[in-house]
């Protein structure tokens, strides 16, 4: 049997100011596959990744996420079929275990309240100490906002993870740590972006995108 | 009414006070000279009209003419606000129209209505300058609101987006941003109910008095009428905001960036 796609992008085209950032992109997720966009700066991964969460609206091509058709009428239900992290999260003011629980007072959300119960246990996972979630989020270290934000991200029970740069401020271990959980998480589908493909060992591909914004207006 | 009039030549010899500020500003060189000689010829040019306009309006006390005078003030703050906050007039005229119509409507009505008991509703010596003094706090509130929350989600995008992303409905997402706007916009009010009677007195109470009735009436007045500006302002900035949202955000929940005059 044919499985749905878990992310399947058909020609897509970005522009920005005029100029095309992203020229007939095409891409297919397999459900529970790992696959790590790379290539250097401007040249469109986290566009893609915006483009997914309806944030960048391409000039042409299609999206669909678990075979449906991102449109402007199905981007709130297939938004929470996703889980973003970016690359340096604003995750708001307030105490970290606030932030954490903040989207579980979303409606969308609020079913899964029950899994605010595993913070301890993400927080050791993921190399952190669980008195941080007294801290004000101001407080913390880039690399620790980073998890925070996967850890809030994981909470959220989404099959479809979006991880802009998440490990670019991590240190080896917490790198590591963070691998060795998305090499486990067989159901979990990971978009990840990276400028070092390095930094995503669990990943099963690696798509280099191609630098297009330099060639003029199009 | 025992209210000493001021005659012509006195009103005159009144401008002698602005000596002052102009002496500070031409003294300090401070660029706001001309701008300053034209506000003043502004403000008396506006209320000689204003002046001759009442006396018509209050003689005639016609239903349709009080009404169409207050849909004329309403029509003036509703540009006034778009203006002051940088905003298309051509998104926000309707939602800022209906808003300060449903927040000076609503507490003048109660206030003339119910607590004075006015026989004829529409009475214009009441309605104008109490609907005046709602309507006026309500585009002060307006301003600021309104301000505050759009420039607010406007600075805080990656924020909002993250709000988004993490399975808020718009409603949802634009909740904190709500709340810091009405706080912003009722702030003063508040402060100024608090102070109220302790720092100066208010104008209508002076007017009141002025025009010869008892303290603890024109006092009474005065309860009333922060009431009702603070009733207005709360009803006008929700209103105000509710209302322009669906025109001022993308079918994808983002702020649509051409609500703002460049």
């Amino acid at each position: 049997m044919i499985q749905t796609p878990a992310i399947e992008i058909a020609n897509l085209m970005v522009k920005f100011d005029g100029k095309r950032l992203i020229k007939a992109f095409s891409m297919c997720l397999s459900p529970g596959e790992k696959v790590t966009l790379t290539g250097r700066s401007g040249s469109g991964k986290s566009t893609i990744l915006r483009c997914l969460l309806g944030f960048v609206v391409p000039e042409a091509g299609t999206i669909h996420i678990a075979g449906k058709l991102l449109t402007n009428e199905t981007v709130w239900e297939l938004r929470i079929r996703l889980a973003y992290v970016a690359q340096e999260p604003d995750l708001g003011t307030g105490r970290v275990q606030e932030i954490i629980e903040r989207p579980f007072t979303y409606r969308a959300n609020s079913r899964l309240r029950e899994n605010l119960a595993r913070i301890p246990e993400f927080f050791e996972r993921f190399l952190l100490p669980v008195h941080l979630l007294d801290k004000e989020i101001a407080t913390l270290s880039g690399g620790e906002k980073q998890r925070v934000g996967l850890i809030t991200a994981i909470l959220l029970d989404r099959r479809i993870l979006l991880l802009d740069e998440v490990s670019s401020a991590l240190d080896k271990t917490a790198k590591l740590a963070v691998a060795e959980f998305f090499r486990s998480r067989k159901d979990m589908t990971v978009l990840s972006v990276s400028h070092s493909p390095k930094n995503f060992s669990f990943s099963d591909r690696v798509i280099e995108l191609p630098y297009n914004y330099s060639k003029g207006k199009q | 009414m025992n209210i000493a009039d001021i005659n012509t030549l006195n009103l005159v010899a009144g401008y002698l006070l602005l000596i002052f500020p102009l002496g500070i500003i031409l003294w300090n060189r401070i660029q706001i000279f001309g701008q300053t000689l034209l506000a003043v010829a502004r403000m008396t040019l506006q209320l000689l009209f204003v002046g001759l306009y009442l006396r018509v309006v209050f003689e005639l006390n016609n239903f349709w003419l009080t009404g169409a005078w207050l849909v004329i003030m309403i029509g003036v703050a509703d540009v006034s606000i778009a203006r002051g906050c940088n905003l298309r007039i051509g998104r926000f005229a309707a939602p800022l129209f209906v808003s300060l119509l449903a927040g000076t409507a609503v507490p003048l009505l109660f206030f003339v209505g119910l607590i004075l008991k006015r026989p004829f509703l529409l009475d214009a010596r009441y309605i104008i300058p109490i609907g005046g003094m709602i309507l006026g706090n309500c585009l002060r509130a307006d301003i600021i609101g309104i301000k505050n929350f759009y420039e607010a989600i406007q600075k805080s995008q990656k924020a909002f987006q993250h709000t988004l992303a993490q399975g808020a409905r718009l409603q949802e997402a634009i909740r904190p941003f709500l709340r810091d706007a009405c706080q912003a916009a009722l702030a003063p009010t508040v402060a100024t109910m608090a102070t109220i009677g302790l720092v100066a007195l208010p104008g209508m109470m002076t007017g009141v008095i002025l025009g010869g009735a008892d303290p603890m009436t024109a006092i009474k007045y005065q309860i009333m009428i922060m009431i009702a500006i603070f009733s207005g302002t709360s009803i006008t900035v929700i209103l105000a905001i509710w209302l322009s949202i669906k025109s001022s955000f993308t079918a994808y929940g983002l702020l649509d960036h051409r609500i703002f005059k460049r």
